[in-house]
């Protein structure tokens, strides 16, 4: 057997003089099958070439098994069910050990109430489009939303707008596919929203620093919608052109401007500006108006 | 905690593949595979979250990957224990994926896949895992003989006797 292996190392390689000793399925017997020299080589290396080929084939089947892929949907589905929601924060108030006296039983019970309440407040605040508290957190915000004054009420609808961006970046970050479309849609809704809110206050007041003010928190919108759009990509974040809060402002700087006297200067950028707004382009048109 | 989330986040994607077919070969069921599944990550990333947090003397998790086949391994183990089931198999093998549009070559390769299936099943334990871990994750003799517990030499000789008995195991299929 050790003169059959020399002789493949001699004749071959190292490897296959490897693979003959390792094979323990190599019997000397099936070797001796022609007595000349010549005739043992050529019958080894058959039987070798014979179950090497085994060898791989069997090592191939194996790699077939590859093809054993969980569904798609199951994938993307467990993974929403387990990374998808924030966790619930750990309440550890039961390693508090006066808790487990008997006599505190009912405060005990009193304070699971308070925290089930409180927690639950908590949780609706970080729950995402599509989850089943985000109708409650949307409620939450509505009821505050009352006692908010009418002059507030247009930055108060700008942080809603953002609150909304922020619930989008959290969802492109945990790549929570599903929950894309209804937050663009709540995105665009707190968009409109905001875009009432602005046609309220500029039907009504005359004060450039307000509507200053609030084309600043405009702007401020913009950015974060095109930092959340280049980071992640997400499509379908662009404003409809009948809420574009921009379209507002630019309206209303430019009736303002109007009836202001301006330099020769002035007026070429403001005619740029009225050009921009013709085109549609709400956001070059205010940042040149913002400059007077 | 988000940096964490997205963390395990890639985590579940690397792996995701390779648990789930660690555990439908060993149960034969497409149902069972994905319940075993869905807990074993469930449980990755108690353990994952609770490592990342210093104060409870949890120890970081140096593999993840390792750390998950170990939880799917206890499992499939548990489940057999509770259920008190003998590891058959089943006839209605759930379908696979193939990018191959010649129907002949598919029921030829399912065929092939089916009788591996059926020689990896008559496997002990530790042969499956071997064979699973070195020759369809990739994993080097070094790693599985970590996760093995065993000396590489010893894993090698495991590996060896493992792809012999299996070698076995598939012409007693082919001839049957």
């Amino acid at each position: 057997m050790s003169a059959v292996i020399d002789l493949c190392f001699f004749r071959h390689n190292f490897s296959i003089a490897k693979r003959a000793s390792l094979s323990s399925l190599l019997s000397f017997s099936e070797l001796s099958c022609s007595e000349s020299e010549d005739g043992k080589e050529a019958c080894l290396f058959d039987f070798m070439d014979k179950n090497s080929v085994t060898e791989k084939e069997l090592i191939f089947k194996i790699r077939e098994l590859r093809q054993i892929k969980p569904r798609e949907d199951w994938v993307s589905l467990t993974k929403s069910q387990i990374l998808g929601q924030e966790p619930v924060a750990e309440i550890r108030f039961l390693h508090f050990p006066f808790l487990r006296f008997p006599l505190f039983k009912p405060v005990y019970a009193g304070l699971i109430v308070v925290f089930v309440v409180f927690g639950a407040f908590g949780f609706t605040e970080s729950s995402l489009p599509g989850d089943l508290l985000y109708p409650v957190k949307k409620i939450v915000e509505r009821s505050q939303a009352v006692f908010v004054s009418e002059k507030g009420r247009p930055q108060a609808s700008f942080e809603l707008a953002n609150k909304r961006l922020e619930e989008l970046t959290k969802i492109a970050e945990t790549n929570q596919v599903k929950k894309i479309a209804p937050a663009l849609e709540e995105y665009q809704a707190s968009v409109a929203q905001v875009t009432k809110n602005l046609a309220k206050v500029t039907a009504t007041t005359s004060d450039p620093v307000v509507i200053r003010e609030l084309a600043e928190r405009t702007q401020e919108l913009e950015k974060n919608k095109e930092k959340l759009e280049q980071t992640y990509g997400i499509a379908g974040l662009e404003i409809k052109e009948g809420s574009n809060p921009m379209k507002v402002l630019v309206e209303w700087l430019i009736n303002d401007l109007e009836k202001r006297t301006l330099t020769e200067e002035q007026s070429l950028l403001f005619e740029t500006a009225k050009k921009n707004y013709e085109a549609g382009e709400f956001n070059k048109s205010l940042e040149k108006l913002l400059t007077f | 905690m988000v940096n964490y989330r997205k963390e395990f986040s890639k985590i579940y994607d690397k792996c995701i593949d390779k648990i789930y077919r660690f555990i439908f070969l060993k149960v034969n069921s497409q149902e069972i595979a994905q319940d075993l599944t869905s807990e074993t990550f469930l449980k990755g990333w108690e353990a994952f979250r609770k490592s990342q947090n210093p104060g409870h003397n949890n120890q970081k998790i140096e593999n993840p990957s390792a750390f998950l086949y170990q939880i799917a391994r206890n499992l499939v183990i548990d489940h057999y224990r509770e259920k008190g089931k003998a590891q058959v198999i089943s006839a209605e093998y759930t379908p696979i994926i193939d990018p191959k549009q010649d129907l002949e070559e598919k029921s030829l390769l399912e065929s092939d896949i089916g009788q591996i299936r059926l020689a990896l099943n008559d496997l002990k334990e530790d042969y499956q895992n071997v064979i699973i871990w070195h020759y369809l994750d990739d994993l080097p003799i070094s790693e599985v003989a970590k996760m093995l517990g065993r000396t590489e030499e010893t894993t090698r000789v495991l590996l060896h006797r493992a792809l012999k008995t299996l070698r076995n195991q598939m012409s007693r299929i082919q001839t049957s």
